[in-house]
């Protein structure tokens, strides 16, 4: 962090907290390539390094020293509101939250998951639950090892969920979730007789690829620091400053490639648009998972969904598939790609069903940590639930139970975080809208910038140094309220 | 049951490869993938990864496990895991801890400044603007010299770190016996006449060349489990993990010649890949010198892949892929072209034989440099007075000349050598390798390379960095390092009357 500074301890500080950022950036590659790049047989060796590099980091964060010079800084006086205020409130956060963690574990976790999703990976191509469940067992019995480590906790999931979203605690969740999940079973309700039918295709590969290039182009993709890959399961990864990977999974037989690459924009450019004074700093990121996924859903949802957006894309992306999309019109395009259909994968859900599929996720994790579902009966449970809440028969696992990745890493307690993204969208695009005035006439004409501008100001280049909670505060007024989201979901399906 | 603290040992020295491994990625990525706006953290990224590796490898731990292995090690077989790790380890650990942090940091920093300003400078052809880094980059290897006991030579030094035991007298003496023989060799080619290649000069897709290369690489042993394969300007092979294995070549629109570097890379990947797994994680799992390493590249390039049989096999295939450029030139055309022996200006385009005076040159000048017989302002003169000398040709600008390769700024003096070298001992193995596996040719012919491949594992791959480089020659070959065989295949394949 370029910021002057006449304190000794505090320069200290950040040439470790420089020296963290370094080995994390390393470990991002480390995933990146595995996912994308890396031959199949190198996964144990990754495995290996990625343990050893999380341990490394993990070492220098808990170490004496930065103890010591946190307890010097707290002294020091500095302005809480100043940018040293918050990297000295978020390391100590930080800090405190891994001193817990032993560094033994802190390895174990990071091992547990390269050799998890690579298992995960097998069983989902086989839809063998079984050859995955032992590694689920694994991460389940990691994850209260971890949770033990914070035994002041009123919640055993409030340790999980504090890890990705400062602040939000369980009680809370459920409340949000409880309120939400009644409307959006009604929602569902109301169109279940609907009958729109699926895009036909086939859409060619490359000329999704072509129009994903032309919507990214819009948006302010920037080959000079952007790459964008293909994979089973979209991400997004920023592994340094200037570097910002999308990735995509584009099937000829429908859209969704568009939107994915959409969504993952959103993440990609709240990354990118950080102040770049805070590169190798822990305010070099964004504040939390949800206000991330705010901005994915931003992108993908309320921009990639939008009336205005099409008027503009329409007429570029009808010419590509001529065969496919030349008998239909606009409005039939919108209401395709937005309309309500129950189906098995998150992925793919529209903007009513994805809650549900999300609310599924919270239950069962919590039942598992608690031990109410056993991890032989999860399929099974799964499958019954999917059965009452979206009415869904599901065929095998790949398309149930197995379809996500996240708990093969360990990646208990995100999923929550998805859906408050939703919530979170909404009260922020309100606020954009107060402001901006018309998007989807901007959007019409293809002009995006005002909004990306707006947003960065508000919300990106800040990247870490607002807790989520201050940060929407800042933006909005107001805490997490459900309100503009059901109104939003009322006003566009109801 | 195992010594505890060789166990401590292997946890540490498998950290410190772990580091390794991940800088080694970050490297690859960056050639790879990364997008250009990258480059500034990724620089940070890897200097932070090399300095933790090093400094938890030299942190004091280790040396003092060393000392306590002492005597596990001597009531070791020689050939055991056991005293293999410790030897090699003290030998590293040894040399590492001589050299002081700072100096090591202040030594790859002005090797990236180094670095950044050679690239411009060759394309502006301006020797002037690397001078003062090369300058820079000698004198940081006088203060390295001076950390270790006097040497017979200041060269033996940094030859030590890419051929390990290696002394500057003995490559002097098989340089001087190259030289002899390759000199009027050359003379002798060119006054049989020149061979026609210009066929091997035409548009040639380079999708088509990847698809074909792929098709030979997997009749060497490549397979997309455990390999992969990428372009980039300058090709290298690297390994960032256990059974991961990188290559990269730059598959140009103009000419064939991506195909032999392409093999030549797979033997640098085929020597990793073949190392005992038993060694994975540990400082034994990989090849043991730069020497043996370019012996193994140079096999599947030149010894494989330049050999008539090997084209007996591929010609026909080679031909249906390029019909048009090649429909009408016939195999025994297309061998000698591929084999054809010309001086020339850039040592990585030079044919079989002149490559060889390439690299004298080089470890000559070097040697003159680091011993101030030769000052770096003069360099480019001399550079172009024995390029003269040697193979007769004069050096248009320094683009052409001293600029071409990117060693000397990226401080790898003592480096060129093991070039050569490796052709010298690729023959020697090789030629064991006959004795005991028969004609080669004949299977080579039916497109099979997996006994070649499976007995280089067994006698060489396999074995990693347990020896030191002149015991591996010893076990492989039965004797030392010896130019009078690649002296004999090289009259015997390219002399006039040969071909």
């Amino acid at each position: 962090m370029t910021v002057a500074t006449e304190s000794p301890q505090l320069e200290r500080l950040q040439a470790v907290l420089a020296e963290i950022a370094d080995l994390y950036h390393a470990q991002q590659i480390l995933e990146w390539d595995a996912r994308v790049s890396m031959p199949h047989a190198g996964a144990k060796a990754r495995a290996d390094v990625a343990s050893t590099i999380t341990q490394l980091a993990h070492g220098r964060l808990v170490s004496d020293e930065v103890g010591n010079l946190l307890a010097d800084l707290d002294g020091a006086g500095h302005d809480p509101d100043s940018t040293e205020g918050a990297l000295i409130r978020i390391t100590r956060r930080e800090w405190e939250r891994a001193s817990r963690i032993p560094s033994e574990l802190a390895g174990e976790m990071a091992q547990a998951s390269g050799v998890g999703v690579a298992a995960w990976d097998e069983a989902k191509a086989a839809s063998n639950f079984e050859s995955f469940r032992p590694h689920l067992e694994r991460q389940l019995e990691l994850k209260r090892r971890y949770i033990a480590c914070f035994p002041e906790t009123d919640d055993p999931y409030d340790v999980l969920l504090d890890e990705y979203e400062e602040g939000v605690t369980t009680a809370q969740v459920e409340e949000i979730f409880g309120r939400l999940k009644g409307e959006l079973v009604q929602l569902v309700e109301r169109h279940r007789a609907d009958s729109v039918a699926d895009l036909p295709g086939p859409f060619p590969v490359e000329r999704q690829n072509e129009a994903g290039r032309l919507v990214l182009a819009a948006f302010g993709y920037d080959p000079e620091s952007w790459r964008l890959d293909e994979t089973p399961h979209p991400f997004a990864a920023k592994p340094g400053a200037g570097d910002i990977r999308l990735t995509t999974h584009t099937d000829e037989r429908d859209l969704t490639s568009l939107f994915s690459t959409m969504h993952e924009f959103g993440h990609g450019v709240y990354e990118f648009d950080i102040d770049p004074a805070f590169a190798r700093t822990p305010l070099g990121r964004g504040t939390s998972s949800a206000i991330h996924e705010s901005q994915s859903r931003t992108w993908e949802n309320l921009v990639g969904r939008s009336r205005g957006f099409w008027i503009w894309f329409y007429p570029q992306l009808q010419p590509l598939f001529p065969d496919a999309l030349g008998g239909i019109d606009e409005v039939s395009f919108v209401h395709s790609v937005s309309a309500v259909r129950p189906g098995l994968i998150r992925g793919d859900a529209d903007e009513v069903t994805y809650g549900l599929h999300i609310i599924l996720r919270f239950e069962l994790e919590r039942e598992l940590l608690a031990g109410t579902v056993e991890v032989s009966d999860l399929p099974e449970v799964w499958n019954a639930r999917m059965k009452e809440s979206l009415g869904v028969d599901v065929p095998d696992d790949a398309h149930g139970v197995l379809q996500d990745m996240h708990w093969s890493t360990g990646l208990f307690g995100y999923f929550p975080t998805y859906q408050l993204g939703n919530v979170i969208s909404v009260q922020i695009w309100d606020r954009a809208r107060a402001e901006l005035g018309d998007l989807e006439e901007q959007f019409a004409r293809g002009e995006f910038t005002p909004l990306r501008a707006w947003l960065s100001e508000q919300i990106y280049r800040h990247g870490s140094r607002y807790a989520p909670a201050d940060l929407l505060r800042r933006v909005t007024g107001s805490g997490i309220d459900l309100e503009p989201y059901l109104k939003y979901l009322h006003a566009k399906f109801a | 049951m195992t010594d505890p603290k060789l166990e401590q040992l292997e946890g540490l020295l498998a950290e410190t490869q772990d580091l390794t491994n991940a800088a080694t990625l970050l490297f690859w990525d960056e050639r790879v993938m990364m997008p250009p706006g990258g480059a500034a953290a990724r620089a940070e990224a890897i200097a932070t990864v090399t300095r933790v590796a090093q400094e938890r490898f030299t942190a004091g731990e280790i040396g003092g496990l060393l000392e306590n292995l002492r005597g596990l090690e001597e009531s070791s077989d020689y050939d055991s895991f056991e005293a293999s790790l410790i030897r090699v380890t003290r030998r590293d650990y040894d040399k590492a801890t001589r050299v002081p942090p700072e100096l090591v940091g202040e030594m790859s920093r002005a090797s990236a400044l180094a670095l950044a300003a050679w690239g411009p400078a060759r394309e502006e052809s301006n020797f002037e603007a690397l001078r003062p880094h090369l300058e820079k980059n000698l004198e940081l290897r006088h203060r390295y010299v001076e950390c270790f006991d006097p040497p017979d030579e200041t060269y033996d030094v940094l030859l030590d770190n890419f051929e390990p035991n290696m002394k500057t007298a003995e490559v002097r003496l098989i340089f001087e016996e190259l030289r002899d023989e390759l000199v009027p060799l050359i003379e002798e080619i060119g006054d049989a006449g020149e061979i026609d290649d210009s066929f091997l000069h035409a548009e040639f897709d380079q999708e088509a060349q990847r698809a074909f290369s792929l098709d030979v690489l997997r009749r060497f042993g490549y397979n997309e489990d455990e390999w992969r394969l990428d372009q980039t300007p300058h090709p290298f092979m690297n390994t960032p993990g256990h059974r991961d294995i990188r290559l990269t070549t730059n598959f140009r629109p103009d000419d064939l010649s991506s195909l032999f570097g392409t093999m030549h890379e797979f033997g640098h990947g085929v020597y990793e890949w073949g190392v005992d797994s038993s060694l994975a994680r540990t400082p034994l799992h990989s090849g043991v010198s730069l020497g043996l390493h370019e012996s193994q590249s140079r096999t599947w390039e030149n010894l494989v892949g330049r050999s008539r049989s090997f084209w007996r096999y591929f010609y026909p295939r080679l031909q249906e892929t390029f019909a048009p450029q090649l429909g009408s030139v016939d195999e025994e055309a297309f061998y000698r072209a591929v084999n054809k022996v010309q001086p020339s200006l850039i040592r990585i385009d030079a044919d079989e034989v002149t490559y060889n005076l390439h690299i004298i040159l080089r470890f000559e000048l070097e040697q003159d440099l680091i011993d101030g017989r030769l000052v770096v302002a003069d360099l480019p003169e001399a550079w172009n007075a024995k390029m003269h000398d040697y193979l007769g040709v004069d050096v248009p600008d320094d683009a052409h000349g001293v600029l071409q390769d990117m060693h000397w700024a990226g401080g790898g003096f003592g480096y060129f050598p093991t070039y050569a070298l490796g052709n010298v001992i690729s023959v020697q193995i090789w030629d064991r390798a006959k004795e005991d596996l028969g004609d080669l040719d004949e299977r080579f012919e039916q497109g099979e390379f997996g006994e070649l491949r499976e007995w280089l594992r067994e006698h060489l791959y396999r074995l990693g960095r347990k020896f030191t480089p002149q015991e591996t020659i010893e076990r492989v070959t039965g004797s030392p390092i010896d130019a009078k065989p690649y002296l004999g295949y090289l009259r015997e394949k390219l002399a006039p009357q040969a071909v």
